[in-house]
């Protein structure tokens, strides 16, 4: 393909095809020359850049291999504990991603119809003045809270919230509400801690509830797992569907969607009842010790057994077995937990689990809810306060959904607030890194409810469905081409930085975000020069300089205290392991972890379930052509027998209906999922035409999504959607 | 008629793979992809194996990353007409497509369906044969292939051949109850540079289950090494019969009531 055709002229893209193009053949090679400086590169512009991956939020280490100005590889970087010198294949694909060559490389303002494609390309100047202007003119009209902004785990996110913050909206969509709530919900009530961290040196026994570690990568915690299970650690695993985890289990539990709670209650009941819990350890750490055996005395294996279809023989064993291994025992917290409305009692049943093993008690146990002071040792450029900001949020929390963490939010209700008006109507909406058009549930609503905004600006690297849909479009540096805030991992802070100069005119969100600031009279909140003066002040009070960073990728922290055993305690009211919680008494909420019976579908529909392939990250990565090559075509999966019995063959075209929405897949008839359910790959059905890979490639099961909300912690339940599914 | 090939001798740098392991991501397809600049319609490496094997809820899974097998005696290097297969003194089996004619004898030859052609270009466009070379670039630099230096569960080893042989039999010793009893290329086709530890039949990995334990191409070259002696022989044989059936027309000439006995004799 030709360089014109490759830089992408939306006018005229509808209907192109992805060709077979080698990596990057667009734009002339220009290594950064910051990394030059550094002395990381040799006068041919060859050697290795130490940054980060952006592939998703595990963020490995990546050493970029750099050839006559180009990148050519990517390798994991042994010394950095997230990849250890691995990476998953959306990691080896980076690269793809920087050189898409349906990458956005100027700034673009709409001229057709929102949602028709019609772009013309812009200046900076021009985009960032027009941002400005009409955010100021919301603002001066409506009040700040009128604009929404929305971004999601990146790291120049603590920028964007210093923008949105110095604006004044309290209105912050994060898609937290649609990944882990119920997670972090309910480890804040029960630990103080948001995610616990796991080790696997030592343990025995595993739990995952639909934790898919195999296909949801996490680069060096699968490695652990896979090296856990080879030494001959125990994994019980509970999915409806035989994952590639499931595979890799020693016992697959083809539990009945939603009701692991029942499955885990019942282990809690068993060992609570016979006392095979550590009692030193529940007694000193544990509020709630002295009612347990009683409260859950009702939740018996046999209980158990009519709701989740498994044997309660089964379930006694694994609770004896899981007791057995003690310290050693660990029930994963998993991580997309947004699975039903009963989400956040599952994750409270599975802190009690961990609670009851004491598995917490150690220095290296099998769960740490030690909280590293994070960024200890970093600084931020100075700022004056934020302005208070006098509106509720539009999302309810916590006006409607008191126990939800503001810094996570209820995603889906912001966007239902935006199309009813209530409590007051917002008018415009500043996304970066965020796809909220695949990614919320119930498509047809977030399309209208872009169609209610005066205004939508968008950041992103490629055409992704929600910039198809915005009326600016801000392009921004690929993670190979840009610096970031530097991100602590340990006793290091580690640093992202430019393999190769931005491509066009793409910049860093750093720059973005400043630009923005200064245009809005926010100026102060934004006292770096450029994105080497911010990481210069970050690092300032720890006597290296930016140049050692960049060379060896990373800055020494200084050294936090060791705990010691005697020392534990938790960052809960108490200071204890709170499996009884005044804090959920006190909202009006059950205090113990207590059995929520879920939604089921009716006769002749299907459970509607959605996942990970390893592949692909959430709504991001499908353009790639990389992993469009080794990925798995989307299918629909249906139980072999089910499709035989009504006459649904593998391989052909099926409508799949839910109440709001239709989609259309080809039905993979397998053995691998139970005969009540169906799942559709996820990532794909992009609506884009600016995306030549993905668009039109698969069906969205964001199309056929219902909205519900658990109203703990305002997590949506994802898995409570039930479909019909007939021949096309 | 043939013998086994001893190659416990030579120190080839292999791999090995450890089906118990993988979790077919495929990153190491994508980095394969990258290191080699593979055509994005091509691949080196691909997924093989039965899938999901069972019925719900009784279910195993069969896969693995399948590539070149760096066969001690490669068939393709002895179809190759032009010698565009060279087999390296430390194992890679090397691939020029700069000799190479498309000829696509190799494809025939290899007994585990190894090496693909780029159907879809033109002769102008020169077609290649893609197939893994090892990574030999980044192994003669002291690294690993990419494959295996990505593999976030190390179901792929990297190291000297007889080291990673004592150690795979050590695997199944130790964990009988995980294994097949068999190390897949230790003796077929007379050994491979691509070593496979499984945990299923290895027909259910998609390997091909019967292969003998010598190259197959000994068949084929002894058949060829035959070609002369057995030409001069026909030869030799042919110019008998005709020598005879004239004798015996001649004969029949003069003399047919005497037929059958002459037949006969």
């Amino acid at each position: 393909m030709t360089k014109q055709v490759s830089r992408r002229d939306f006018l005229k893209l509808a209907g192109a095809t992805a060709g077979a193009l080698a990596v990057g053949s667009m734009v002339s090679p220009q290594v950064a020359s910051a990394a030059r400086e550094a002395g990381l590169l040799d006068t041919q512009d060859n050697g290795y850049v130490s940054t980060m991956c952006e592939m998703c939020v595990w963020r490995c280490g990546v050493l970029a291999k750099v050839e006559n100005g180009r990148v050519v590889k990517l390798e994991g970087n042994p010394e950095h504990p997230h990849s250890r010198g691995k990476l998953c294949p959306r990691g080896q694909s980076g690269l793809m991603n920087t050189y898409d060559p349906d990458r956005v490389l100027t700034p673009l303002i709409r001229v057709g119809k929102r949602g028709e494609g019609k772009f013309r390309k812009a200046s900076w100047d021009e985009a960032l003045d027009l941002t400005a202007s009409k955010m100021q003119a919301i603002k001066d009209k409506y009040g700040p809270e009128a604009m929404v902004f929305s971004s999601t785990h990146n790291l120049s996110q603590v920028q964007f919230e210093n923008l949105l913050y110095a604006f004044g909206s309290p209105n912050y969509g994060t898609q937290r509400s649609l990944c882990f709530n119920a997670m972090i919900t309910a480890f804040l009530l029960t630990y103080g801690v948001e995610e616990p961290s796991r080790n696997y040196d030592n343990v025995e026994y595993i739990l995952m509830v639909g934790r898919n570690m195999m296909e949801a990568i996490s680069t060096s915690e699968t490695g652990e797992l896979s090296r856990a299970l080879d030494r001959g650690a125990k994994l019980v695993y509970l999915d409806p569907r035989f994952t590639k985890t499931a595979a890799k289990a020693t016992e697959w539990i083809a539990i009945r969607p939603g009701t692991d709670l029942a499955f885990l209650l019942a282990m809690i009941n068993v060992i609570t009842q016979n006392e095979l819990a550590d009692c030193e350890f529940v007694r000193k750490y544990v509020i709630g010790c002295d009612g347990i055996q009683e409260e859950m005395a009702k939740y018996t294996p046999e209980w158990a057994e009519q709701i989740t279809g498994v044997p309660a023989a089964t379930i006694d064993r694994i609770a004896r077995e899981y007791a057995a291994a003690k310290h050693n025992a660990l029930a994963h917290p998993g991580w997309r937990t947004s699975n039903f409305i009963n989400s956040f009692q599952t994750e409270r049943a599975i802190a009690t689990l961990n609670a009851l093993s004491g598995n917490v008690l150690r220095v290296g146990g099998c769960l740490s809810t030690e909280v590293a002071a994070e960024g200890a040792g970093l600084a931020n450029p100075p700022q004056p306060a934020y302005p208070r900001s006098s509106a509720i949020r539009l999302d309810g929390a916590p006006w409607k959904y008191p126990l939800v963490p503001l810094k996570l939010g209820v995603f889906q209700e912001l966007r239902d607030s935006i199309l009813t008006g209530e409590p007051y109507q917002a008018h415009g909406w500043f996304i970066s890194r965020q796809n909220p058009i695949m990614s919320l549930p119930d498509r047809g609503k977030t399309l209208k409810a872009f169609e209610k905004m005066d205004f939508i600006a968008t950041v992103d690297i490629i055409m992704n469905d929600t910039a198809w849909y915005s009326d600016v479009i801000l392009p921004e540096a690929s993670y190979l081409e840009r610096y970031d805030p530097m991100l602590p991992v340990g006793d290091k802070a580690f640093l992202r930085q430019p393999v190769i100069e931005p491509q066009g005119e793409a910049k860093s969100a750093l720059w973005i975000y400043k630009q923005l600031g200064e245009r809005l009279g926010l100026g102060d909140y934004f006292q770096y020069a450029d994105e080497e003066d911010y990481l210069r002040q970050q690092i300032a009070a720890l006597g290296v300089d930016l140049e050692e960073v960049k060379r060896t990728g990373y800055a020494e922290l200084p050294a936090s205290e060791e705990k010691k055993d005697e020392e534990l305690t938790f960052n809960t009211p108490s200071g204890k392991i709170e499996v009884y919680s005044e804090t959920l008494k006190n909202a009006g909420f059950s205090p113990w972890p207590t059995w929520e019976e879920p939604l089921q579908p009716a006769e002749g529909e299907f459970y509607l379930l959605t996942g990970k392939v390893a592949q692909h990250t959430q709504f991001g990565t499908q353009n790639n052509q990389l992993l469009h090559k080794y990925s798995d075509e989307p299918r629909l999966w249906m139980n072999a027998q089910t499709a035989e019995k009504m006459g649904l063959a593998d391989g052909e075209w099926v409508e799949v209906t839910s109440p709001v929405g239709k989609a259309h897949s080809i039905l993979e008839a397998t053995q691998a999922i139970r005969p009540d359910c169906v799942y559709l790959t996820p990532g794909y059905g992009h609506l884009s035409k600016g995306l030549t890979t993905a668009f039109a490639n698969g069906a969205s099961d964001s199309a056929l999504h219902l909205s519900y909300t658990d109203p703990i912690s305002g997590s949506q339940a994802l898995s409570q959607t039930f479909v019909t599914v007939k021949k096309a | 008629m043939t013998t086994l090939t001893d190659i416990s001798s030579i120190n080839y740098r292999s791999i090995l793979f450890d089906s118990t392991r993988c979790i077919d991501c495929r990153a190491c397809m994508v980095a394969c992809s990258v290191e080699n600049k593979v055509p994005n319609d091509v691949t080196r490496i691909w997924v093989a194996g039965a899938g999901v094997i069972g019925k719900f809820p009784e279910l195993e899974r069969a896969t693995m990353p399948y590539h070149c097998m760096h066969c001690h005696d490669p068939a393709c290097a002895s179809a190759c007409p032009v010698g565009a297969y060279t087999k390296r003194d430390d194992g890679p089996v090397i691939y020029d497509p700069e000799v190479c004619i498309g000829c696509r004898y190799c494809m025939n030859a290899c007994p585990f369906d190894v090496p693909h052609f780029e159907w879809d270009r033109g002769v102008d466009q020169h077609p290649e044969i893609i197939k893994c070379d090892l990574c030999s670039n980044r192994v003669d630099g002291g690294g690993e292939p990419a494959c295996v230096a990505t593999c976030p569960t190390d179901a792929l080893l990297f190291g000297d051949r007889h080291e990673l042989l004592q150690y795979a039999h050590q695997r199944i010793e130790e964990h009988p109850d995980r294994y097949i009893d068999r190390v897949f290329g230790e003796t077929e086709n007379g050994g491979t540079s691509y070593l496979i530890l499984s945990h299923v039949p290895v027909e259910e990995l998609g390997l091909p289950g019967n292969i003998p334990n010598y190259g197959v191409n000994k068949l084929s070259e002894q058949v060829m090494e035959a070609t002369l002696p057995v030409a001069f022989s026909w030869a030799a044989i042919l110019a008998g019969v005709t020598v005879g059936v004239r004798a015996v027309k001649k004969h029949k000439g003069e003399d047919s009531a005497t037929e059958e006995t002459e037949q006969e004799s």
